[in-house]
């Protein structure tokens, strides 16, 4: 297993958290909403690609979010963390958020991403099937719309820390230390998602400017984007392709690595 | 010291086969407009009847899309009772300032209300509880900033002469010129209802504001509070004024204290049981992790969770009793917390008409005169635990 390894740089908006894992061509990751800073798929991608993860401003270390007001300056960020990082054109895998944070930068500089593999992106409102509402869950709640299996050792540990969260004032002892991760990546996620929730009315019009090939991953069991919008960007963007993966939901790089590790290499290979 | 009498407007009669939350998703099909209109008209013969009785004021607030408290618009209430009263204050406690948009809006219906009370307006100013940003869609991650954004171009539209233009990072208004102005200058008593917030602590006792703590907590939740609020002041080189403290219970006075509990407790436990579940909603973004661990720390203790009838009297969740019990936990309670201001709800969960109203009439002749002998005008509240520095 490939160790990833923490460093914190220096980004016009603050210090940002980078991990960093492997060898060989250069792939960033963008995490979704947990703010994960590594998954399962990752980790086996790590033996062909040297992986970075830039934290997202308000997820866990990274400072900055203050200066975040919307895309636009998250694309900016985004930019800031190329120049920084010594990139131009990098292949980018996002999951969720980090999707639709890929699909903002790939709609506004589609010459600063080569290819894209989004998991489950957010970043469009499709009226007749709306997303689901993630925000005032439970970790409980958010279990069984990220996983397909709650037997998933993950899903499995969010059902019973519902003895502790969600609506706060039921519980008698609350560990700040619990707390305070998930505190921080739900407010930072509302920041870019709360108005309007979790897409931006423009993105749709602005798919057609990808240039960079991009692969549409889908958990065929998502319980919180329906695969209708997964179907929407591979229509909707130049020359896109989408895999559907069953036994998958929202969270599929934890459930489902070997398959999406695999579609990974083969499109970026 | 001063004695309010705070109103909810809570709905009554909520269909005991609903189970959800009494906020945000609470169907709308389940209130009944013509029991609203009796419920607007008796509440509003109780605070009126406040006047009657001798207290210094009465308190109204803003909460939206529920059955807890049906005053979307606290201004429309205060604005009759500014019209049907003559002497009391009216505290409107507050207006949940950053879902008004432009805020100018707030300054404009606070000083028609002052106008035409003849300046008995008290301006309470809020952030808004969490279901209001799940009701508006309002941004909570902003909801600080925003509230600070919006109180400082509300006081200076107040405290600076028109037209000027505001130019801020939520609000862009080109001409800031409101008609009317209030009567009360520089500007009404502001007050701030807080939940724990140190930065809410450090803002009050920097403007020299009033705090007024937020209830449903046990009793030691606001001991903490009310010493963070002074030691808040202190740092900003000033001791804390009695009247800048405010403490909101739920009061019921009977003749005994078995009687009082009898007559009230069926209607406490439809509060706790049928209105409160769903306002502990925390949206994201909306507390700073600076506060998180305070704030945390007294949610256990939260009414929500309290389920025997010696908690809620051992904890000070309501004060129950005799005339004399009231107004011995009164004494001791306002003592300990430093409160110049009680706010008391004398209308809580589904207490009908007759009981709410001899509630207030028992308070006004046997209680508050005890508590303004105790506690004088312009004399200190809070006392120091014996043996403590």
């Amino acid at each position: 297993m490939v160790a990833f390894t923490e460093e914190l740089v220096d980004a016009p908006v603050g210090k940002i958290q980078l991990w960093r894992g492997g060898s060989g061509p250069q792939l960033v990751y963008l995490h979704s909403a947990g703010g994960e800073n590594v998954n399962p798929a990752l980790e086996q991608l790590a033996e062909s690609f040297e992986v970075l993860v830039p934290i997202f401003p308000g997820f866990a270390e990274s400072e900055g979010i203050e200066e975040i007001d919307g895309m636009e300056d998250a694309v900016f960020h985004l930019l800031d963390l190329w120049e920084i990082l010594g990139l131009d054109a990098p292949p980018i895998l996002g999951l969720s958020l980090g999707g639709w944070l890929a699909l903002e930068l790939a709609t506004r500089y589609p010459e600063r991403v080569s290819k894209m593999v989004l998991v489950n992106p957010v970043g469009l409102h499709l009226d007749e099937a709306p997303i689901a509402e993630m925000f005032g869950r439970t970790p409980g709640e958010l279990a069984d719309m990220l996983f397909a299996d709650q037997s998933y050792p993950l899903a499995a540990a969010m059902h019973e820390m519902d003895a502790f969260a969600g609506d706060v004032g039921k519980e008698t002892e609350i560990p700040l230390e619990f707390v305070l991760p998930m505190w921080k990546a739900l407010g930072a996620t509302a920041r870019l998602g709360w108005d309007p929730y979790l897409h931006n009315p423009k993105l749709r019009g602005r798919l057609r400017r990808i240039t960079a090939p991009t692969l549409i991953v889908a958990g065929a069991q998502d319980g919180l984007v329906p695969l209708v919008y997964a179907e929407t960007f591979a229509a909707e963007i130049p020359g896109a392709r989408l895999e559907v993966i069953e036994g998958a939901a929202h969270w599929l790089p934890f459930e489902k690595p070997d398959e999406l590790s695999a579609l990974v290499q083969a499109f970026l290979a | 010291m001063r004695c309010f009498a705070f109103h909810l407007m809570p709905y009554i009669g909520l269909d005991p086969a609903y189970e959800g939350p009494a906020w945000v998703t609470v169907p709308n099909s389940l209130y009944d407009p013509g029991v609203g209109h009796q419920l607007y008209n008796r509440y509003l013969d109780e605070l009126i009847y406040a006047e009657e009785l001798g207290f210094d004021g009465v308190c109204v607030n803003e909460h939206h899309q529920n059955a807890y408290g049906n005053m979307p618009s606290p201004n429309l209430i205060a604005s009759i009772l500014a019209r049907q009263t003559s002497r009391l204050k009216i505290a409107v406690v507050g207006n949940a300032l950053p879902l008004y948009d432009p805020p100018t809006r707030v300054a404009e219906e606070f000083a028609m209300i002052d106008v035409i009370s003849g300046g008995r307006l008290i301006a309470g100013m809020v952030v808004g509880g969490g279901p209001e940003y799940y009701s508006f869609s309002v941004n909570p991650s902003y909801a600080r900033e925003r509230f600070r954004e919006a109180h400082d171009l509300i006081k200076k539209a107040w405290t600076e002469p028109g037209p000027f233009e505001w130019v801020g990072k939520h609000f862009r208004i080109r001409y800031v010129n409101p008609w009317p102005r209030p009567i009360q200058q520089p500007h009404p008593e502001i007050w701030i209802p807080g939940a724990g917030s140190l930065e809410t602590f450090e803002f009050v006792a920097r403007n020299r504001y009033s705090y007024m703590g937020i209830p449903y907590f046990r009793f030691d939740v606001f001991e903490r509070y009310f010493s963070m609020f002074r030691d808040a002041c202190e740092a900003e080189g000033y001791t804390a004024d009695p009247l800048q403290a405010g403490w909101l219970v739920p009061i019921y006075v009977a003749e005994t204290d078995e009687q009082a509990r009898k007559e009230y407790e069926e209607h406490l436990w439809y509060f706790v049981k049928r209105l409160l579940p769903g306002i502990t909603i925390q949206p994201p973004g909306y507390t700073s992790a600076r506060s998180l661990a305070s704030i945390l720390k007294a949610s256990g203790t939260f009414m929500l969770n309290v389920e025997t009838w010696e908690e809620i009297i051992e904890g000070r969740y309501a004060i129950v009793g005799s005339p004399e019990t009231v107004a011995d936990t009164l004494v001791d309670s306002l003592s300990r917390l430093g409160t110049g201001n009680l706010l008391g709800l004398f209308q809580l969960g589904s207490l009908p008409h007759d009981l709410t109203t001899r509630n207030m009439q028992l308070f006004a002749d046997k209680v508050m005169p005890r508590l303004r002998a105790e506690f004088p005008e312009g004399g200190p509240v809070y006392r120091p635990p014996v043996g403590v520095a």
